[in-house]
């Protein structure tokens, strides 16, 4: 991951016209230094989501609602055949910090919570509320 | 036409907008633009007005688009694909398409600002001509990448930074202009309104689905709530869009052929507007004794919009 | 397939109708256009083409120039041949278009025909329009009858496609006095005129949608100063492409062009500046100044931009005293062409007494009579070896003199 800085250039160096190619590889879908994919805003969150694996149902309402595009799935093929996709955890390079997927996640106990940035995911984990907290 | 099936399906779609851009935290925008880029599997290219959407999408060196992708200016996204669009159906005819193999779509997102009001002559014209297109207007009621101006989307009693709220004044005079009907009296094939969520994603999703699979000039009026200018917690953006639902504060409907209208969402029970307005900053001097009018003339105005698209619905003309 | 348009070795036609005919053998894939006078009948024409099956691209008929622009920037980015006409207050609307289409690199090519600005309205022929774009970032080219009208709309094709360029570029023409003047003009045979343009080659277009590209990205402090620059020098450089397309069109059609033009400069002692049509009205002058004994001379920039300042000075290296003729009003500083020749003679150490005149604004006659005036005057600043007349004067304005030192 490049950044900004380091893809600073000089004028017989830059883009032509400012074109930014999406992609290094466009077969392989490998994408290219230019892409915002390859940028860091984890330095806006001042809390973080976590995400608990045991509690969730994969609604995926986190990632449809997700503006910063975090939730990264894998597809899996569920008992009856159908595809669907399993959340496997956040890109917190692109996470922001807003707490939408905590407001829409809905299982009893949240599968998603807010988090001071420094807390270690694990540690949080442990933290998590029990059925009886609730 | 792309079937969305359940969200688990639809979340197995490769992603072709993506993070790393320079949007508020909980900002609806991307939330839309997200579903509407994944409702088809056709190839894209997309122009985008001048606005939130386009500054912190391509802030150079980067691109957050896995998409074909154009900004020209604020006022002329509707120009501009409209020649993409020709260019496509001049190659086609001379048989030097770039790719053989691919069918190409077109959409076009604009602001509220680049759509109902410096973008709209382009988008008239674009429509009126008939391209192949998909135009959708992210409305999030103000020029929100300038400050959180007002717009001529800016509802009634609003609060933004050219029609403050004042020791004599209530914030915006205006009511919200009626775009999708104006849009959909352009004799568009189809055009519709939608919002982002959880709730109602498969109705915006199969909204983009139909828009992109229709021949001609379509359009989607997406609500966006804006943390930054409406003033709310980000994480509510969801709940704020439902809330704009279910007080038919902006209903959920589509328009086919420039006149069958279908209301595709019906509130089990309509709920009263001051639960919308109430939880918006810019909306909060509303609650004031001399301003609770504004809150009486919303409720009227949403009471007979309401009325109006279903007795038109009945009607079936 | 676009039917071939049978076309004898000697046409009549006017500027608009010699800039149609250029666009239509381009085979421009899009021409996305506004109406407006005295440019009208360019796209009037392209349409008959197009409806009688000359034409296979495709004809966007835009609500405005603003999206005739537009729509232009759109189709150039997706990546194929892109060419439109305007005049005036349409190319008033376009310029915010017309900084983007160049920012962006996309040789798009636009016929121009040169009519005064408002307000008052006028719909006759002055530089105004050129003027307006002349810090857009696009190459202008002059053509100063239909002939050249014709042969500058199929050069700037073969200019603004070329990879060292990739710039837009306007041809300019002036308004009624080229555009609706018909002339002899000798045509190529479409197949030799695309054959001398070539096939469109493509760069990162937005079609090619296996690779997609983000064209229009926004470039803050850190960058934009690199992307100017490198658009600027693109501009600069472009210098030597157009000779040399001029000298493969020469090659094709024996009719020479030059970056800058001259007529009777080698002996002369004064010269005059002009750019359009008067460069021919004041040929007339020359050789009616000449038989009373004036050694005077021409010069005319072919390209307006970019601005060829050092071969503009080469010419005039051996003058006492010039004249620039601007076709505009200048409002409030001396004509743009007065500047630009007078930083190419002071950037090579020359000193030649230079006035500035402005002529023939909103379509005013200018006679080879008002020129011989000011050939006049001129001998009378290099007679005296110092300005002995108004740093500018007004050609032909009615009223008691006007004048400015």
């Amino acid at each position: 991951m490049a950044t900004p800085k380091e893809m600073l250039t000089t004028w017989d160096k830059i883009q032509f016209g400012a074109v930014l190619p999406s992609f290094e590889d466009p077969e392989k879908k490998i994408r290219s230094k230019f892409h915002s994919y390859n940028y860091k805003v984890a330095d806006w969150r001042v809390e973080k989501p976590v995400y608990n694996r045991d509690l969730c149902i994969d609604c995926d309402f986190c990632w449809v609602a997700c503006p910063d595009s975090c939730f990264e799935v894998e597809e899996v093929v569920n008992k009856r055949g159908k595809k669907q996709a399993k959340i496997v955890g956040i890109n917190y390079n692109l996470c922001k910090g807003c707490g939408v997927c905590v407001d829409v996640c809905p299982t009893p106990i949240k599968s998603l919570l807010m988090f001071p940035e420094q807390i270690d995911n694990q540690e949080a984990l442990n933290q998590w509320p029990k059925k009886e907290d609730k | 036409m792309k079937n969305i099936g359940n969200l688990k399906e639809f979340a197995c779609t490769p992603d072709r907008f993506q993070g790393g851009h320079r949007l508020c935290p909980g900002c609806a925008h991307s939330m839309i633009v997200r579903e509407v880029v994944n409702a088809t599997d056709d190839d894209l290219v997309v122009s985008t007005a001048t606005g939130c959407l386009e500054v912190c999408t391509s802030i150079y060196p980067y691109t957050s688009w896995d998409v074909s992708w154009i900004h020209i200016g604020f006022e002329n996204a509707a120009a501009a694909i409209s020649g993409v669009e020709a260019m496509y159906n001049a190659l086609s005819r001379k048989d030097r398409l770039y790719n053989e193999d691919r069918k190409v779509k077109f959409v076009a997102f604009g602001g509220d600002g680049g759509t109902y009001d410096i973008g709209f002559q382009s988008l008239s014209g674009a429509t009126e001509r008939g391209h192949d297109f998909l135009y959708v207007c992210l409305d999030n009621e103000n020029y929100a990448n300038t400050g959180g101006q007002r717009s001529s989307a800016t509802p009634i009693g609003a609060h933004t930074s050219t029609t403050p709220r004042g020791r004599v004044s209530y914030g915006e005079k205006q009511r919200k202009k009626d775009l999708t009907m104006i849009m959909a009296a352009h004799g568009c094939p189809y055009v519709a309104t939608a919002v982002p969520g959880t709730k109602h994603w498969k109705d915006l999703a199969q909204k983009a689905a139909k828009a992109l699979s229709t021949v001609g000039p379509t359009f989607i009026n997406a609500l966006s709530p804006c943390t930054t200018e409406w003033k709310f917690k980000p994480e509510e953006t969801v709940e704020i869009a439902d809330l704009a639902v279910e007080t038919c504060a902006f209903p959920l409907y589509e328009i086919e052929d420039g006149h069958k209208l279908t209301i595709t969402y019906r509130p089990k029970q309509k709920i009263p507007i001051e639960e919308y307005l109430g939880r918006q900053g810019r909306f909060a001097h509303l609650f004031k004794p001399e301003n609770k009018w504004v809150i009486e003339e919303w409720q009227k105005n949403v009471d007979a919009y309401w009325e109006y698209l279903q007795r038109r619905e009945e009607a079936g003309v | 397939m676009a039917q071939k348009y049978e076309l004898k070795s000697k046409e009549v036609w006017d500027g608009n109708t010699a800039a149609a005919h250029a666009l239509r053998q381009a085979q421009v894939d899009v021409v996305a256009a506004y109406p407006i006078t005295p440019s009208t009948p360019i796209v009037q024409t392209y349409a008959q083409f197009l409806a009688d099956g000359y034409v296979d691209g495709e004809f966007v008929k835009v609500e405005s120039e603003h999206s005739a622009m537009s729509a232009c920037v759109g189709a150039a980015a997706a990546g194929g041949r892109v060419a439109t006409a305007t005049s005036s207050q349409g190319y008033a609307l376009m310029v915010e278009v017309l900084y983007q289409a160049s920012g962006m690199r996309l040789p798009i090519v636009m016929t121009v025909v040169n009519r005064a600005l408002a307000s008052p309205l006028n719909i006759h022929g002055d530089h105004g329009d050129l003027y307006l774009g002349r810090d857009a970032g696009w190459i202008h080219l002059i053509a100063n009858n239909p002939q050249e009208a014709y042969d500058m709309t199929l050069c700037a094709f073969k200019i603004a496609e070329d990879s060292r360029v990739r710039l837009p570029v306007t041809t300019n023409q002036d308004g009624f006095l080229v555009s609706h003047t018909a002339q002899v003009v000798e045509p190529l045979q479409d197949e030799d005129a695309y054959k001398f343009i070539g096939d469109y080659k493509p760069l990162n277009p937005l079609l090619d949608t296996k690779n997609p590209v983000t064209h229009g990205a926004q470039t803050e402090e850190e960058w934009h100063f690199e992307h100017k620059a490198t658009q600027h020098k693109a501009l600069m450089e472009s210098k030597s492409v157009i000779e040399e397309v001029f000298n493969e069109f020469e090659k094709l059609t024996g009719r020479k062009y030059n970056l800058v033009e001259s007529y009777k400069i080698e002996d002369a002692d004064i010269a005059l500046i002009v750019m359009g049509s008067a460069y021919e009205t004041a040929m007339i002058a020359v050789d009616r100044a000449r038989e009373e004994g004036i050694k005077v001379g021409l010069v005319m920039p072919r390209s307006f931009r970019p601005f060829p300042y050092n071969e503009v000075a080469e010419k005039l290296a051996n003058v006492k005293a010039i004249a620039a003729l601007d076709r505009n009003s200048p409002m409030g500083a001396m004509g743009a062409l007065y500047n630009e020749v007078a930083g190419a003679l002071a950037a090579n150490g020359q000193n030649a007494v230079m006035t500035n005149y402005i002529y023939g604004l909103g379509g005013r006659d200018t006679t080879a009579e008002h020129i011989l005036e000011v050939i006049k005057e001129t001998n009378k600043n290099a007679e005296a070896g110092k300005r002995v007349t108004d740093l500018q004067g007004f050609i032909n304005l009615r009223g008691p003199k006007l004048s400015f030192n």
